[in-house]
């Protein structure tokens, strides 16, 4: 570190001092590894957070007699959200083919399904399936048996709402992941003599869920949190996921507080797990399949536009997994809401 | 071959999703707390009950079942005890025991209160025994019972509070739970046919809550200056342990029903008029007054009005 | 227009216009592929020679013009739903072997090789096995049969490819530049192979390459395209050594 000259009478400039020392620092700290410094950060922020936490005086111990019953509406919180993401899938591969599709119907309704079910919100969404649907259909005059069939239970109707409203999210995921198997393949199957739907199942659809998987992943880990709205359709205790049972203790004890802390602990807990098996999952379906384990540029480029294409929602409680001489998956999107 | 795999591992997830869709649990409190379904001897109304008539009541008794709206979400009517998993509070109780002289046992419906109050129950559920008051407007959308209780209103304002009076209000803010009649008579549209009200506080602004608990919550973190709700409502938060006190006397009493779907496909004229004798049997053997103490610590089953 | 003789053309083209919006890249191709005939095609880049190749089974859609392909006759330029069934049939016939190889990677070497006996002609799995089997032996990659594509070099991919397409059972065979992809000491392999089509197999063979080795050893007929038209075709011998048009020596010049 070369200091510069100072002529007899000038003064040193009094920035050089503290410079030295930074860079002493920065150089000393250098030998630390990264995720190291950044476990520190997380425990530092979370110490903040307990002394806040015991400054307002919560109910820890209403907290603690609560957090069993709260915990069973588990089951009900993964449960819907595995059905709700059967039916999403099923739409998104359906919505995908049908953005896709020279056919003007089917490329008029997926477009149009797409365009409602991303352009309003989602409670708005579940209460019109749940209050609205039956009056539209009492009212068109249908057999009485149709109005009782679309009378939907509010779980069902949480479910519908949540696979519907993800479905039309996760076409644009289908539809990336659909373009990214490169064009070669489609033509191999053709000149074999495939038909439309052979050529799909066998040879497409099998490369596209390479790209498809991760982001939908992704989106799981979303739906399992907005599965809380489903709980102010008014479901019954019997199938009350973790919101819903917050609610009710809530209501029980007046302590709405302590009651929600509860819930977005879980939450937050639930989303953690799911995002590390996420990671995992994410670099063994890369790793298994290219060369050399590592993830080809235009590989990247359709995970990237496929991620963002859906919003790259719900990843983001895990550490960030900076490992980079293994890190073969896409860029993660984390934070990215609807 | 690994595409098997994959496709039958989403096909039993799928099958799975739907056969918990489908069943939904078996800890559903359907049996009344403290019911005592064995002791229904079976002459309650169902047993006189036509049941070849086809309507809601004839429904109801070749069932063995009403399905009852309630919203646990308002203690001490209605709440549920996370240790036992079981609804509880005076309109559980009230209903179970409608439920018992009918000879029907009851399966829980919990929408939730804007719901239930706004009539167009799709036949989700044929009866709210809900702490509902009579008002014009929803008489339009429901039909009632005569009222099996009278609750008390009152203002709550903070523990400690300066606030001694209602004039004290003016240029406050007052917390309610929207849709509520408190919520109402706040602004003055209160409308209950045959009742007449004081005027609400001069000069009070009123912020809207999804339900009493949120209204007091806000009350704690200083969001509104004062609460209104049921008198018992309010007791049972101070009960609990809320810093919270109640504000001179109760301003006015409102009678509450037992409310039906006037939309109902299914005729429910013989069902609100089974129940609406069982209301008044239940008046007349004390059943009420007994359920009343047991909850509130005095009698509010008697129309205040009538003395 | 000169042919091997025998009279037995599998793959006619009459009057063969294609237009790629306001580019005309094929302007009136006439030709026939007698059965058992080798024709190597050859060109500059842009000249139209893959765009015929991909013309005959479809890929690419004629403007105008009408394709034969074994008995299989359709003419270009129409897209009712009907014709699809059609030019599903004249795909079978013919062979398709690409640039890039275009290999499953989703499925083993032997399920590349069976998977259009197995989809597309419903031949039952153990029968398409031991075809597939007996393939992969004439090319000389029996021991790959349960690996994935993606761990073969490029040209154990390419015979893969051949295998694939010969697996049909075409009546024609159809190379879109097969070695170009390839590094050097890969093209031999592939080369060879498909030089046994010819000698072994007596396919009828399209190839359109700048191998010019391969087209002096194998092929019946050469043939120069220049600018969407056939300008130059005869023997190898004829258009090697005594070619008319100048066009045709200077790309000889640039290439050999």
């Amino acid at each position: 570190m070369a200091t510069p000259e100072v002529g007899a009478g000038e003064t040193r400039p009094p920035a050089q001092r503290p410079q030295g020392r930074m860079e002493g620092i920065s150089q000393a700290s250098a030998r630390i590894p990264f995720k190291l410094k950044v476990a520190v950060v997380w425990i530092v922020i979370f110490l903040v957070l307990a002394f806040l936490f015991n400054a307002a005086d919560f109910d820890t111990q209403f907290m603690r007699d609560r957090a069993d019953f709260v915990l069973k509406g588990l089951t009900y919180t993964i449960l819907i959200a595995l059905a709700s993401i059967v039916l999403a899938v099923v739409l998104a591969l359906l919505g995908a083919l049908g953005r896709l599709s020279r056919n003007p119907v089917a490329y008029g309704v997926s477009g149009f399904y797409a365009s409602f079910f991303r352009g309003t919100p989602l409670i708005v969404q579940l209460f019109l399936i749940t209050f609205a649907l039956p009056v539209i259909v009492g009212n068109l005059g249908l057999p009485q048996s149709f109005e009782e069939l679309l009378t939907l239970d509010p779980f069902v109707a949480g479910i519908v709402g949540l696979g519907l409203n993800y479905g039309a999210y996760m076409t644009e995921i289908f539809r990336a992941g659909i373009q990214s198997v490169s064009h070669g393949q489609t033509e191999a199957a053709d000149a074999l003599g495939m038909t439309y739907p052979q050529k799909m199942k066998r040879v497409v659809l099998p490369q596209a869920f390479r790209v498809i998987i991760p982001p939908t992943g992704n989106e799981f880990i979303a739906m399992m949190k907005d599965t809380a709205l489903v709980g102010f359709l008014g479901v019954v205790v019997a199938q009350a996921e973790i919101f819903r049972r917050a609610q009710l203790v809530a209501a029980a004890d007046f302590k709405p507080i302590e009651a929600y802390l509860l819930a977005a602990g879980m939450y937050w807990a639930l989303t953690a797990v799911f995002t590390f098996f996420q990671s995992r999952l994410e670099r063994r379906i890369s790793k298994g399949y290219v060369r050399g384990g590592t993830t080809t540029a235009k590989e990247k480029k359709a995970q990237f536009m496929s991620a963002s294409a859906a919003g790259g929602a719900g990843g983001g409680a895990g550490m960030a997994e900076i490992d980079t001489e293994e890190d073969v998956s896409g860029p993660e999107l984390k934070g990215q809401g609807h | 071959m690994r595409k098997f795999r994959f496709r039958s591992i989403l096909v039993l997830v799928a099958a799975l999703s739907l056969v918990a869709a489908a069943c939904g649990g078996d800890d559903e409190p359907t049996e009344p707390a403290g019911g005592a379904t064995g002791g229904t001897t079976g002459t309650g109304a169902c047993a006189d009950a036509d049941t070849a008539a086809g309507d809601l009541l004839a429904q109801i008794c070749s069932d063995g079942v009403i399905r009852v709206s309630t919203d646990p979400a308002y203690p001490p009517q209605s709440s549920l005890n996370p240790e036992t998993g079981e609804y509880e509070g005076f309109d559980i109780d009230v209903a179970t025991e409608i439920a018992n002289r009918l000879g029907a046992t009851i399966e829980w419906e919990t929408p939730k209160w804007e719901a239930i109050i706004a009539g167009n129950w799709q036949g989700r559920w044929d009866m709210s025994v809900g702490s509902m008051t009579v008002t014009a407007e929803r008489a339009e959308v429901l039909d009632f019972t005569p009222a099996y209780y009278f609750t008390p209103a009152s203002i709550a304002v903070s523990e400690g509070s300066e606030i001694s009076s209602a004039d004290g209000l003016d240029g406050m803010t007052v917390g309610v739970c929207s849709g509520c009649t408190y919520d109402f008579f706040l602004q003055g549209s209160l409308d209950i046919p045959g009742f007449e009200f004081p005027p609400p506080p001069a000069g009070i602004t009123v912020k809207g809550y999804d339900t009493d608990t949120t209204a007091f919550q806000a009350l704690e973190s200083g969001q509104v200056d004062a609460v209104m709700s049921a008198t018992p409502t309010i007791q049972a938060a101070i009960d609990k342990g809320r810093p919270m006190q109640l504000l001179g006397e109760p301003l006015f009493s409102e009678p509450l029903s037992v409310a039906f779907d006037k939309s109902s496909e299914v005729d429910q004229a013989s069902l609100v008029e089974a129940v609406s004798g069982i209301v008044e049997e239940m008046h007349g053997d004390g059943t009420l007054s007994d359920m009343s103490m047991e909850w509130y610590g005095e009698d509010i089953t008697i129309d205040p009005s009538t003395g | 227009m000169t042919s091997v003789g025998n009279g037995q053309a599998v793959v006619r083209v009459e009057n063969l216009y294609k237009r790629f919006g306001d580019l005309e890249v094929l302007k009136g191709i006439d030709m026939e592929v007698d059965k058992g005939e080798v024709v190597v095609i050859f060109g500059r880049s842009g000249s139209g020679k893959s765009t015929l190749l991909r013309c005959v089974n479809f890929l690419e859609d004629p403007t105008s013009g009408m394709i034969e392909v074994a008995g299989v006759r359709l003419e270009g330029g129409h897209r009712t739903k009907g014709k699809r069934e059609q030019v599903r049939q004249l795909r079978i016939k013919a062979g398709m072997v690409f640039q890039s190889f275009n290999l499953f990677p989703n499925m083993t070497v032997i399920g590349n090789v069976t998977e259009g006996p197995i989809t597309v002609k419903g031949i039952p799995e153990g029968d398409a096995r031991s075809i597939g089997m007996d393939l992969l032996a004439k090319v000389g990659l029996s021991d790959k049969a349960d690996e994935h594509p993606i761990r073969l070099s490029g040209g154990q991919q390419q015979r893969v490819a051949i295998a694939r397409a010969l697996a049909m059972e075409p009546e024609v065979m159809l190379f879109d530049e097969p070695t170009s992809a390839l590094d050097p000491e890969l093209i031999g392999e592939v080369l060879a192979v498909m030089k046994s089509l010819a000698t072994d197999l007596h396919m009828t063979m399209m190839v359109v390459t700048h191998e010019m080795g391969f087209a002096r050893e194998v092929a019946n007929r050469m043939m120069f395209f220049n600018e969407g038209v056939i300008l130059e075709q005869g023997t190898p011998d004829e258009m090697i050594n005594h070619t008319k048009y100048p066009e045709t020596k200077k790309f000889f010049e640039a290439v050999l």
